[in-house]
This record gives C-alpha cells, sequence and structure tokens, in this order.
C-alpha cells in the first residue's frame, strides 16, 4: 500500500537526487519522520551495515549485541570459531533472548517458555516436546532468524538483503584505505576495549558526511586545538590534502596532508617499518604524506587516524577511532565509539594511543564534545518548519579534475576542503531512498 | 569494607568539607581553584559501563575509559575551556553537583582515606527546559597535606550507573 504521502517524497526524493548532481541537500533530511521511515525500510534494510570487529568476539561462545536499523542482533563466535548473526528474539514468541551487550554463551534460553537455541541460531531445546507438540514441531524449520554475515580485515558486516552483491563488492576498492585503520602494524589491528556508548539528538548522517572527509570544518569547529598547538596542523596549510571516494558506492576519505608532518609521524619506529611492509608500494606512497585520514564506509560506519600531542607543537602520538552511528529516530541516534591499536604494538603505545583518543575522541574526548555541539544545533534547526525548502550548498570540487597520479583507487581530487566525497555519499544514499539500489 | 567506621569524625567531618568545596569549585566553573583541589600524581577514571549478566565477572570495563587522565591531561582540558572556542561549553553547562551518602576508610597508605561517595549532576544546557541527570557512584583516594586545604585527590574513580549515556557529550567534570 503506497499512501499519497509516500508517492509525493518518492517524487521529491527524484528531485533530490538531481540536485545532488548539481550540488545542493536538502536540510529537512537531517530531521525528518518520513526519511527516517524510508531508511529503515529500503536502506539499513539493504545495505552491508557495520555488527562488530572481530577482536570483540575473539573465543568461541563470545558475543556482542547489536543493531541493523531497529533490529537487535546476536554476534556470536560459534563453537566452530566462525561468526553467526542471528536476530534477538525468540522464535516461539518472540521474547528478548539475550539482554546483556557482550558475553559468552554456548546457548541462549528464553527466559518466557525455555527454547533453547545454540549461539549459532540452531533451535536444540524446547520443554514439553513431545506432550506438548505431538510430534508436530520440527526443531529445524525454528531457527533463530539468521542474519547474512561476511568480514573484511576483522570488521564484521551484516546484511539483511538476501540478494545484495557480496561485501568485497560493497566495498568496492575502499579497503586499500581501510588498510590504513586496520592493518595497524604486522599482526593487524584490534579494539583496545569495549565501545563508548551514548546518546545524541543528531541525525547519524551529519556524523556519516562530516567523517566522510570534513577538513573544512575542523580549523573553526575544533580552533583550540590549532590555537593551543595540540593538533598539529596549521590553519595555512590546513586545505592541503585530498579527498577520495568510490563514485557510486558512497564511500569516502579525506586525506589530509601537512609540510611538516614526518611520514608515519606519531608512530612508534618499528612500528612504522612493520606496517611499511606489510602495505603495499602504492599504500606506503598515500599514507607516508597522510597527517589525518578521515573516512566513512557508507552508510554509518566511520573510521579517523589523527595525531595528538600534549607537548605543543610536537608529531604527538597517532590513534585511530571507529565508530558507528546507530539512528533511533529522526534527528536522534545512538553513538558507538571504539578505539583500534595495533595488535603488535608495546603496551605502552597502546596506552599512549588510547590516552589521546580519550582526550580526543570518545564521549569526553575535547574534538567530540565541540562536534556534537554542533550537530545537536544542526539537527534542531533542520526539525524546523521553515526549513522544508531550503538546500545547503554542496558544490565544492564540482569542477575539480580528478588528480590522475594518486596511487590509490576511486575518485580522487584536490584539495583535502572538498565536498566531492559528500556528493557521492548523498548519490548513493538517494540511490537507495528511491529504490534504485 | 568495614561494616562500622574505623576514621575518627573529625577527619570525616574534614573530608566530607573538601568534597563539597571541590564540588562547588565545579559548579562555579573556576577550573583553576578545582585544579588545586587534585594531586600531582592524580589518575582521573570513568570506566565505561557494559550491560551484563548478573554473574558476569564485571560489568564496569577493565579497558575502556570515558575520561583517562592525569593532571597534565585535565590542564589541558581547562586551558582548553579558558579559550574562546570551547563551543561545547558555549554557553556554559550549569551543573550542581550533589555529594552525598560519604563513607571514609583508612586507606593502603598512612595519610590516605578511601572516601566513597554517591553524585549525582544536575546539568543544564541554553534554553533547553529539560535537564539531564548523572547518577554516579565514586571511590576516591584522598590525601593529607600540610598545605591548604589540608587535602588533595590522589585518585577519583567515578563509574556512571547508566550503560547508554543520555548526555551527546560530556564536556563536565565528574
Ligand atoms: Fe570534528
Amino acid at each position: 500500500m503506497t499512501s499519497s504521502v509516500d508517492r509525493s517524497l518518492d517524487d521529491e526524493l527524484q528531485g533530490i537526487r538531481q540536485g545532488i548532481r548539481e550540488g545542493r541537500f536538502p536540510a529537512r533530511a537531517f530531521n525528518d519522520q518520513q526519511i527516517y521511515d524510508l531508511e529503515q525500510d529500503r536502506l539499513f534494510s539493504r545495505a552491508w551495515c557495520f555488527l562488530a570487529h572481530e577482536s570483540e568476539i575473539p573465543a568461541p561462545g563470545d558475543y556482542v549485541t547489536r543493531y541493523i536499523g531497529n533490529n537487535n542482533i546476536i554476534v556470536a563466535r560459534t563453537e566452530h570459531g566462525d561468526i553467526s548473526a542471528n536476530l534477538n528474539m525468540c522464535r516461539h514468541r518472540g521474547n528478548m533472548l539475550c539482554k546483556s551487550e557482550m558475553g559468552n554463551a554456548s546457548h541462549f534460553r528464553c527466559s518466557y517458555h525455555g527454547w533453547t537455541y545454540k549461539n549459532s541460531g540452531e533451535l536444540i531445546g524446547v520443554p514439553y516436546m513431545k506432550e506438548g507438540y505431538e510430534g508436530r514441531l520440527k526443531r529445524k524449520e525454528w531457527g533463530l532468524v539468521n542474519v547474512r554475515v561476511d568480514s573484511y580485515a576483522g570488521l564484521v558486516f551484516g546484511c539483511l538483503d538476501p540478494d545484495a552483491p557480496s561485501l568485497e563488492e560493497y566495498l568496492g576498492g575502499f579497503q586499500f584505505y581501510l588498510d590504513f585503520y586496520l592493518k595497524q602494524g604486522g599482526e593487524g589491528s584490534e579494539v583496545h576495549g569495549p565501545p563508548d556508548h551514548w546518546v545524541a539528538e543528531t541525525d547519524w548522517k551529519i556524523c556519516a558526511e562530516n567523517f566522510a572527509g570534513d577538513g573544512y570544518h575542523t580549523p573553526v569547529a575544533h580552533q583550540w586545538g590549532f590555537n593551543l598547538g595540540y593538533f598539529p596542523s596549521s590553519g595555512s596549510t590546513h586545505s592541503q590534502g585530498w579527498a577520495a571516494s568510490i563514485p557510486g558506492l558512497g564511500h569516502g576519505i579525506g586525506l589530509g596532508h601537512s609540510p611538516n608532518f614526518p611520514p608515519f609521524g606519531g608512530f612508534p619506529d618499528d612500528l612504522a617499518e612493520r606496517m611499511k611492509a606489510s602495505f603495499t608500494p602504492e599504500q606506503v606512497e598515500v599514507f607516508s604524506q597522510v597527517r589525518t585520514a578521515v573516512g566513512t564506509v557508507f552508510p554509518n560506519l566511520s573510521f579517523l587516524m589523527q595525531p595528538f600531542s600534549l607537548v605543543p607543537g610536537e608529531s604527538g602520538v597517532r590513534f585511530v577511532t571507529m565508530r558507528l552511528y546507530h539512528p533511533v529516530g529522526p534527528g536522534r541516534m545512538e553513538m558507538y565509539s571504539w578505539c583500534l591499536v595495533p595488535k603488535d604494538a608495546s603496551q605502552e603505545y597502546k596506552d599512549e594511543a588510547y590516552r589521546a583518543y580519550t582526550l580526543a575522541f570518545g564521549q569526553a574526548g575535547t574534538f567530540e564534545q565541540d562536534d556534537f555541539e554542533n550537530w545537536t544545533k544542526v539537527t534542531r534547526a533542520a526539525g524546523s518548519t521553515m526549513v522544508k525548502n531550503v538546500d545547503f550548498p554542496y558544490i565544492m570540487g564540482m569542477e575539480s579534475e580528478r588528480d590522475k597520479d594518486f596511487p590509490g583507487p576511486g575518485h580522487v581530487v584536490r584539495p583535502y576542503v572538498n565536498d566531492t566525497n559528500f556528493r557521492n555519499l548523498w548519490s548513493r544514499w538517494a540511490d537507495y531512498l528511491v529504490g534504485e539500489v | 569494607m568495614a561494616t562500622t567506621t574505623q576514621v575518627d569524625l573529625e577527619t570525616r567531618m574534614s573530608l566530607q568539607d573538601f568534597l563539597y568545596r571541590e564540588a562547588l569549585a565545579l559548579d562555579e566553573r573556576r577550573f583553576r581553584d578545582w585544579l588545586e583541589y587534585l594531586a600531582d600524581d592524580i589518575r582521573y577514571e570513568v570506566p565505561v559501563r557494559v550491560t551484563r549478566e548478573a554473574l558476569a565477572d564485571w560489568e564496569l570495563t577493565p579497558t575502556s575509559r570515558i575520561f583517562d587522565d592525569t593532571k597534565a591531561t585535565l590542564e589541558v582540558r581547562v586551558q582548553r575551556l579558558e579559550t574562546d572556542f570551547a563551543w561545547a561549553e558555549q554557553p556554559p553547562s550549569r551543573t550542581r553537583h550533589f555529594v552525598t551518602n560519604v563513607v571514609v576508610d583508612p586507606g593502603d597508605v598512612e595519610n590516605e582515606y578511601l572516601v566513597q561517595s554517591n553524585c549525582f549532576i544536575y546539568r543544564s544546557r541554553g534554553d533547553e527546559p529539560t535537564p539531564s541527570f548523572y547518577s554516579l557512584f565514586r571511590k576516591d583516594t584522598v590525601r593529607r597535606t600540610s598545605t591548604a586545604p589540608g587535602w588533595e585527590i590522589a585518585r577519583r574513580w567515578a563509574a556512571f550507573d547508566q550503560s547508554l549515556i543520555n548526555a551527546h557529550n560530556m564536556s563536565i567534570f565528574i
């Protein structure tokens, strides 16, 4: 059933799509019930959505509970060592099976009528099976609702659409850039611990856009860091660098460059050497020129690597944060924020990187604090009636030539301060919302 | 923890008064004064809470921290608040720290006390009619000093009672 409101929204979305190509995006998209509903139906139920990092569930039985759209999902390491994701709902009468955010369990037993499942989702126990069901219930048919999963370099994704292309195809070359966050050191990255988790009156899309490479906001939104010298970039050179995006797929990354920042600066030397040895020559060439790498995997997973220094003017220490923006209503989200550290780094560096992360990001992080203050205000304005027909300009880099000498994949333009990644992000979003993916 | 007090009334009163004055410095935004209440070797920690089963070995993570600070990093935070660009506190949060249920026990070292307390924080932002509330449990180590105010906090450990925290940011101190 399609209501007249829905039909007019579909027409409107075609207009939004055209607007994005011309460098406009509507403000109302950042706080709108109809858009939110459509995102649940057509985007989060079809895209590959991030569930967990493999290092969060290293041993058989380990599990975390996460969301895809508004669906609560148990992500577990099975007794065979593989990862299984299932809807956190008993198939008998729908009670929530697992009420904790993480733990270890070989099976889950429903607290309502006692149906019991392996952590892989198979139904193994039904009370009064003989007396009650008299042989009519086939356990095989009543396992948990399973979610398709796939992973890349420790990132576990789930997809509710059985017909969606593979994760590899979905990422479409963005892996080249993700490796900078996920393959730190010789043995890859791991989470430092469970994520910070908080709610904010902020639309998830504002965060997704900001982390798709918004180098433009940094000198103003985080001006204190520049002024006091804790963030090793300078206003006069901050626009330098690249914006790289995977055309048609929505993923994008901003690569900020500082002329005086040493290659792989902020990492211990031995770690940097192991990293260089594990990356391809093209990756080494790109990453050695990068001070800040800030990217979004469409739709709602982001990463940031940047240095923070307690000694003003020095390179400081590099840290990596991974974040998931979980929409829980129009203009409202839950934030998950992790720190990723290189598995084979010294404990000293891991602690230092984590300290830098908590000082800059996470709920009390000094950069994060200012971002969320701005973002809640954007969200509030986007929900006001006068904004219904107001667009924002997305015209930076409209005419930019592709940087043909750049060794990384995708559509790469200069400078770092650019809207190119955002046009790509929003056109992918619009493709999903009109149902053309 | 002892079931009855092993600390004399005068010490307990003095420590309580110290915590109240410390809270007052925060609520009056006298952050430089507040730093004076903290030892140079302070560890200031707010662990991340995770919802777990009743029998799980921990609910407060041993590894994740919302705040994981030293005196040096707290000074950076205060220095930041003194600039014109700490947007998170523009306009400033209006806070009220309610410190109750103060329980004092002898510490591991002479002249140190383990001071446990409940801390309820009221936070009002701008013209928003709905304030935020945070309930925390604090376990501080407080050290006697020879100079005024006679005490310094050697360790602040404070845990939120929520695992999913209802604040867009944590730009205030606990
Ligand atoms: Fe930011």
